[in-house]
Order: structure tokens, then C-alpha cells, then sequence
């Protein structure tokens, strides 16, 4: 497992909250903070696993985590530095637990760091880098299979072969994917 | 006959580009690579993504309800008078929120009860051997044994992860996975830490006065 990462207002040298007592409306504006920040982690959890039913319970997890935690008074950008700490973390458990792998055996990629630019960009941005390094064929079969969405079937045809080659095409062209250097 | 890597890739692709959730099984971890480059692309190809406003709703309204170590501080609840209270609700809460019940429950390796259960002859005490483990089914319930001088223990024999059966590993004296990389030491605890499983769930098991061997199943 990651290690937790360290409340944010350690990491920020944020002060104790001032007051003793429940403060409704400061609590009320942490959480709207907090929501528009753990939009920007949604986005970086969907573009990590590519299904919003595993993104949402990854998300809800990182809230959780996070949330109690975080104090009142803390920078939004401590806020979001916390917040991808724990995301990088619940995402190394959740492809250690479905893949049956320990976090160490899994590959770099996933020690993934912030994205530097609007993460709603990143992916599409990545994937068409990624794409962009391949031979020809295995650029236009993942083309059409992930961006156009063809079926197997239908991207034999294009390519004038088997569906069963196309299969095979496409599990090597995806292993090519995975060795794209992250700054391609 | 094992399924070939593209084919369970392709599975893998089909799903991602439905928008089904990433259901994997044992094995696919020799293509780990591909399959998260899969749905870095699955992703992209669905484009940039925000939370539905029914989640950001119900997201909404759990933070409102999680409890908040640096709104409510320890001084502010014993103050209130709370300090017991706010304990209890803070560490129920967090404890309900961060993991699932089930799961929390097969963390801790839950004892197998079976309702109704019976207590099942599995054999004599010198059946068995110290340091070593025997596999017995009681019914329904499938156990690996361990013998401690005149006491037994028992395990599970279902892994926690995947719902393989384990074999007895005499060598690495670890009860090992055929599904996927993973053992466990004889009091079910995982054998790497870093791997995050659940314990094994425990098997209630006896040595009567008559030196059988019994344990509880259907």
C-alpha cells in the first residue's frame, strides 16, 4: 500500500483552526472548495481507469479519506495537493487489488504525478501523443477501435484482415502503447 | 484450456469502450501494461469527463455528513461535553465510509459460521502433523488444517482475493494462489504486506476428547 500522505496543513504549515467551536458556514465553504477541487480529481481518476463507475467509488474513497482530515483554513492549494496525494494512493491500491499485484510490481506509470496543465486536456492530449509513436498499423488499429469505436469486426474490414489478427494486432499495438515514454 | 492474452485483453478493451467497470481476473496481470494503457485510451476516447450532478449530490451530502477532526477539535468536543460521543461517531463513521462492510469484515479474517452448522469428523489427531497442513471439506466448507501440539487451527481454503482454492506450498510453508500471485502464512495473514489482501476468513475446529479432529461445516 502507499503510504497516507500527511495532512495538508503540515505540508502547507497551515495554522490550528482559531475557533473551539463547530463553525457551520466556514465548513459549508471548505466543502464547496473541496468539491471543485475533487472535480479536477474525478477527472484524473477517469482518465486513469476510463469507466465512471470505478472513477465515482475512487473519488468517493478519496473524499473520505481526505475530507475528515483537512482542516479549516487550509489553502486550496494545499487542499488540492492533499486530495492527489490520496488519489495517487487509492489508485495504487486499486490496481494492486484488480490486477492481484503488489503496488512495487506495478509499472511507473502508475506513480503517477500531477498533471502540470487543466486535467480535463491531459488525456486526450496523452492518448494522441501515445498514438502518435506507433508504426502505422498499430496506430490505426487503436485509432479505430478506441477514438472511432469500431467493432472488431468492423476494423478487420477497414484493414482488410482477420478478426482474429486484428485481436492479436491489438494487444501488441497496446503493449507498444505502454512503452511510449510518458514525455513523448 | 487457459484464454489467450488477446482474447482477454479484447474482453478487457469491449468493456472499457461500453463503459463498464474493469473486471479482471488471474492472469491478466501478465499484460497489466496493456490493459491501464487500455483505459488511459478507453478514457480519452469518452472525453474530458465531470461528475454527474446526482454524484457531486450525493458526494455533496457525504462530506457534510463525515466528521471533521480539524472543524470539531478534540478540546471543542470535550467542551461540549462530547468527548465520548464524538470518539464513537467519528471512528464508526470513518470506519463505515473508507471501506465497504464486507470487506471491512474479510480484513479482519471473519470466522466461517455456517447456519446451520454441524461439527464434521475430519479425522484423528496423529492424522496430522505439526508444521505441515492437510486440506478437508466439512460439507460445504473447505479448510486447511494445522496442527499445534494437541490444539488444531484452520484456515479457509478460499483465497480472499480471487475465489481460487489455495494449495498447501510444503516448501515456503505458505498456502499459495494457482489465480494469481499471492500466499498466505498458516494463520491466513498474507504473506506480503504490500499486497493489500484480506486475511483468510478462520474455520471453527475441535480436538474432542477422543482425540478426533472435527471441524465445523454443513
Amino acid at each position: 500500500m502507499s503510504p497516507e500522505p500527511g495532512s495538508p496543513g503540515e505540508e502547507a504549515g497551515a495554522a490550528e483552526p482559531a475557533g473551539d467551536v463547530l463553525e457551520l458556514p466556514a465548513a459549508s465553504r471548505a466543502t464547496d472548495i473541496a468539491l471543485d477541487e475533487l472535480e479536477l480529481v474525478y477527472a484524473y481518476i477517469y482518465a486513469r481507469v476510463g469507466n465512471r463507475a470505478d472513477t465515482e467509488d475512487l473519488t468517493q474513497q478519496v473524499a473520505m479519506k481526505a475530507i475528515p482530515r483537512l482542516r479549516q483554513g487550509a489553502p486550496a492549494s494545499a487542499i488540492r495537493g492533499y486530495l492527489f496525494a490520496t488519489a495517487r494512493s487509492v489508485l495504487g491500491a486499486f490496481w494492486s487489488t484488480r490486477l492481484g499485484l503488489s503496488e512495487a510490481e506495478l509499472h511507473e506509470d502508475l506513480a503517477m504525478a500531477v498533471p502540470p496543465g487543466p486535467p480535463s486536456l491531459e488525456p486526450e492530449e496523452r492518448a494522441h501523443r501515445i498514438l502518435a509513436a506507433l508504426s502505422d498499423n498499430y496506430r490505426r488499429v487503436l485509432e479505430l477501435r478506441f477514438l472511432h469505436g469500431y467493432s472488431l469486426k468492423e476494423v478487420a474490414s477497414e484493414m482488410h484482415s482477420t478478426v482474429g489478427a486484428i485481436k492479436v494486432m491489438q494487444l501488441r499495438a497496446l503493449r507498444a502503447a505502454a512503452k511510449v515514454p510518458p514525455d513523448a | 484450456m487457459p484464454d489467450k492474452p488477446e482474447n482477454r485483453v479484447d474482453r478487457i478493451v469491449s468493456d472499457l469502450l461500453r463503459g463498464r467497470r474493469l473486471k479482471l481476473r488471474g492472469g491478466d496481470a501478465e499484460e497489466k501494461e496493456a490493459i491501464t494503457v487500455a483505459a488511459r485510451l478507453a478514457a480519452a476516447s469518452h472525453g474530458p469527463q465531470r461528475m454527474s450532478s446526482a454524484f457531486r449530490s450525493r458526494l455533496a451530502a457525504a462530506l457534510v455528513s463525515a466528521p471533521r477532526e480539524g472543524w470539531l477539535t478534540r478540546r471543542s468536543a470535550l467542551v461540549a461535553g462530547l468527548g465520548v460521543a464524538a470518539g464513537a461517531v467519528s471512528g464508526g463513521l470513518i470506519g463505515k465510509t473508507l471501506q465497504p462492510a464486507p470487506y471491512a469484515q474479510l480484513a479482519r479474517g471473519g470466522l466461517i459460521n455456517p447456519e446451520p452448522g454441524r461439527w464434521v469428523d475430519v479425522g484423528a489427531l496423529s492424522d496430522f502433523v505439526a508444521g505441515q497442513s492437510k486440506r478437508v471439506t466439512a460439507g460445504a466448507v473447505g479448510a486447511f488444517l494445522f496442527r499445534h501440539g494437541d490444539t488444531m487451527t484452520a484456515v479457509s481454503s478460499i483465497c480472499s482475493h480471487l475465489p481460487c482454492e489455495l494449495w498447501w506450498n510444503a516448501d515456503g510453508a505458505s498456502l499459495d494462489c494457482p489465480c494469481h500471485p499471492a500466499s498466505f502464512n498458516p494463520d491466513g495473514t498474507p504473506t506480503k504486506q504490500a499486497y493489500g489482501l484480506p486475511a483468510l476468513n478462520q474455520v471453527n475446529v475441535r480436538v474432542t476428547a477422543a482425540g478426533r479432529v472435527e471441524v465445523m461445516g454443513t
